[in-house]
């Protein structure tokens, strides 16, 4: 056999990293329990904070992007991993000349799209009811793509929990998503957060709120260059656990 | 090159060893049978040989690359076809085979041309925008080989093909992988059918706790255990009494009732024929059936399995 040069082995790996992102657009983002967890759960969670307590356009709008993007991105791989282990599709993909990484680069694609997608469902309605204005639309696209890339290697990364049950790994992860809500500054600032402003500092959540805030209104706690920072460091870490892990998984049988 | 060669290939898991020390070699075009009973090891095997779970100890070299280290290429040369249809329940059927295609790096015209005629081969061309979620179990199996041959492999790993489907389905899914072999496709089959093993395979391994107990063509197999030669048997009055006496006609070793017939087995089939028509002659009964029979796939699996237990249970301190 003629060896292929290392061009054309990773254009193939990108193609079928695509072929499973366009599988789990087709298969999960319509399922009942992405819409629930990942779309109307945090909606409903973020306005029984936000009615009533006379927050200014540019709070509302970033946080709720922020906290549709964290939930939205994160709930495809939770979702579509352990089913696929069930339906033992997970399989066919691992018996197929796809490297492990790629595989996880296409689920992960298939999170943050969708993520992406259901972020600007808020800055739609910003704009529309609010008159939300964008102070740097590049920015705004730069940062959405990051986060929704971290926040759906999030998803990858709890989905190697070793179940075929969704539910589980819902369960598990929403553990853990729920209180990075409140110590993120969606709901109170983390100006006004006093010493306990320390903790928003290790939550991804926290950069992904700010670097909204920046790209719409032109101002943020942190600054872009901090938020970029925080967020490619989360994607890595999130990533490189996550490949151990699915890697781990599979040696064990 | 072999196809499949596999050097002492092991898989502990904690302290349970699944798979001990195993070795054999496929031929390309062969059509290899991998027989043992629940929990002996085959399905530890084939997911070994498939890159789904890692070997303790020793190498399984596909087309000449280790699964283990060069596991892309290795993927490259075979398709899987497991026990559960693992297909998308959500897709279409062509959807189905349009992600497979993807997977195994195939154009959009190689892929799409590979699809009509894998639709075609296997009857499911007016399904081919239905999604699967409606197809029956044998409809669901065909679509899991067709897309384990998408990509035109050398190597076909198959688990229990044919389990659970009806007759007609199992015919014609053993009549495809015939064929396929004779265009040249080394087939890897995991059965507990031993027939389906015995019409369709070259060659069989019989695997016991882990271990290969034998390694052989069908034909060899049963001549290993030409002892046990029979005589079937049904007359029209199969009372306890009558079974009782033909099973103590001398040199019959052992008897077996199969529906409405008794099976003796003896070195001595001609003698046993001549023993139960002087039976049936004094007792005035009538002689619905007798043929002699050899010994089947079946006796010499039991036969070699018993053995291999009994030797490893002799084993234990």
């Amino acid at each position: 056999m003629i060896p292929r040069p290392p061009t054309a082995r990773i254009w193939r790996e990108l193609k079928s990293a695509w072929a499973i992102t366009k599988k789990d657009a087709r298969i999960y983002y319509l399922r009942p329990g992405i819409i629930m967890f990942g779309v109307l759960f945090p909606l409903f969670l973020f306005l029984s904070f936000a009615i009533g307590r006379n927050l200014s356009a540019d709070v509302l709008v970033p946080g709720l992007m922020a906290i549709s993007v964290f939930f939205a991105a994160s709930s495809i791989g939770p979702m579509a991993v352990p089913t696929e282990r069930k339906t033992k599709t997970y399989e066919r993909m691992v018996t197929a000349p796809v490297s492990p990484l790629s595989i996880l680069f296409g689920e992960i694609a298939g999170g943050a799209i969708f993520g992406a997608i259901i972020a600007t469902i808020p800055l739609v309605i910003g704009i529309a009811i609010y008159g939300t204005r964008i102070a740097n639309p590049v920015g705004l696209i730069g940062a959405l793509i990051l986060i929704s890339f971290a926040f759906s290697a999030m998803g990858i990364m709890f989905a190697a929990i070793p179940t075929d049950n969704p539910g589980d790994v819902m369960m598990i992860l929403n553990f853990i998503r729920l209180p990075l809500l409140f110590v993120s500054g969606i709901f109170i600032p983390v100006s006004a957060m006093g010493v306990y402003g320390v903790v928003a500092l290790a939550s991804p959540l926290t950069y992904a709120k700010d670097i909204i805030q920046y790209a719409l209104t032109g101002a943020g706690y942190y600054g872009p260059f901090i938020d970029t920072l925080g967020m490619v460091l989360f994607s890595g870490i999130f990533l490189w656990i996550g490949v151990y892990l699915h890697e781990r998984n599979r040696k064990a049988g | 090159m072999k196809a499949i060669s596999v050097d002492n290939l092991t898989r502990d898991y904690g302290t349970f060893r699944a798979v001990d020390h195993i070795s054999f070699d496929v031929e390309p075009g062969e059509f290899f049978g991998f027989l043992g009973p629940n929990g002996a090891g085959k399905t530890t095997t084939i997911r070994m040989l498939t890159g789904l779970s890692e070997p303790t100890e020793g190498t399984a070299l596909i087309m000449g690359y280790d699964i283990a280290r060069d596991t892309y290429h290795a993927k490259e040369h075979f398709g899987v076809v497991p026990e559960v249809s693992n297909i998308y329940e959500d897709l279409s059927a062509w959807n189905n085979l349009m992600f497979a295609g993807e997977l195994y790096g195939l154009s959009y015209t190689k892929r799409t041309a590979r699809a009509r005629e894998i639709l075609d081969i296997f009857d499911l061309a007016e399904f081919r925008d239905k999604k699967v979620h409606g197809f029956s179990k044998g409809m669901r199996r065909k679509l899991t080989l067709g897309m384990a041959l998408i990509h035109e492999p050398d190597i076909l790993f198959l688990d229990e093909p044919t389990s659970g489907l009806d007759v007609e389905s199992s015919l014609l899914l053993k009549e495809i992988l015939s064929r396929m072999n004779r265009e040249g496709t080394t087939i890897f089959l995991t059965t507990h059918t031993l027939e389906e093993a015995n019409t369709l395979c070259n060659r069989i391994a019989i695997i016991v706790k882990g271990r290969i107990a034998a390694v052989d063509a069908p034909e060899n197999l049963k001549k290993t255990i030409q002892t046990t030669q029979s005589v079937e048997v049904s007359l029209d009055s199969m009372t306890p009494r009558v079974t009782e006496d033909l099973a103590a006609i001398k040199t019959v070793t052992s008897s077996r009732h199969e529906g409405n017939k008794l099976r003796l087995f003896t070195p001595y089939p001609g003698d046993v024929a001549t023993a139960v028509f002087a039976y049936a002659g004094e007792h005035h009964l009538k002689i619905l059936s007798i043929n002699t029979v050899g010994p089947s796939l079946e006796d010499a699996f039991l036969s070699i399995v018993q053995k291999q237990r009994n030797h490893r249970t002799g084993e234990m301190p």
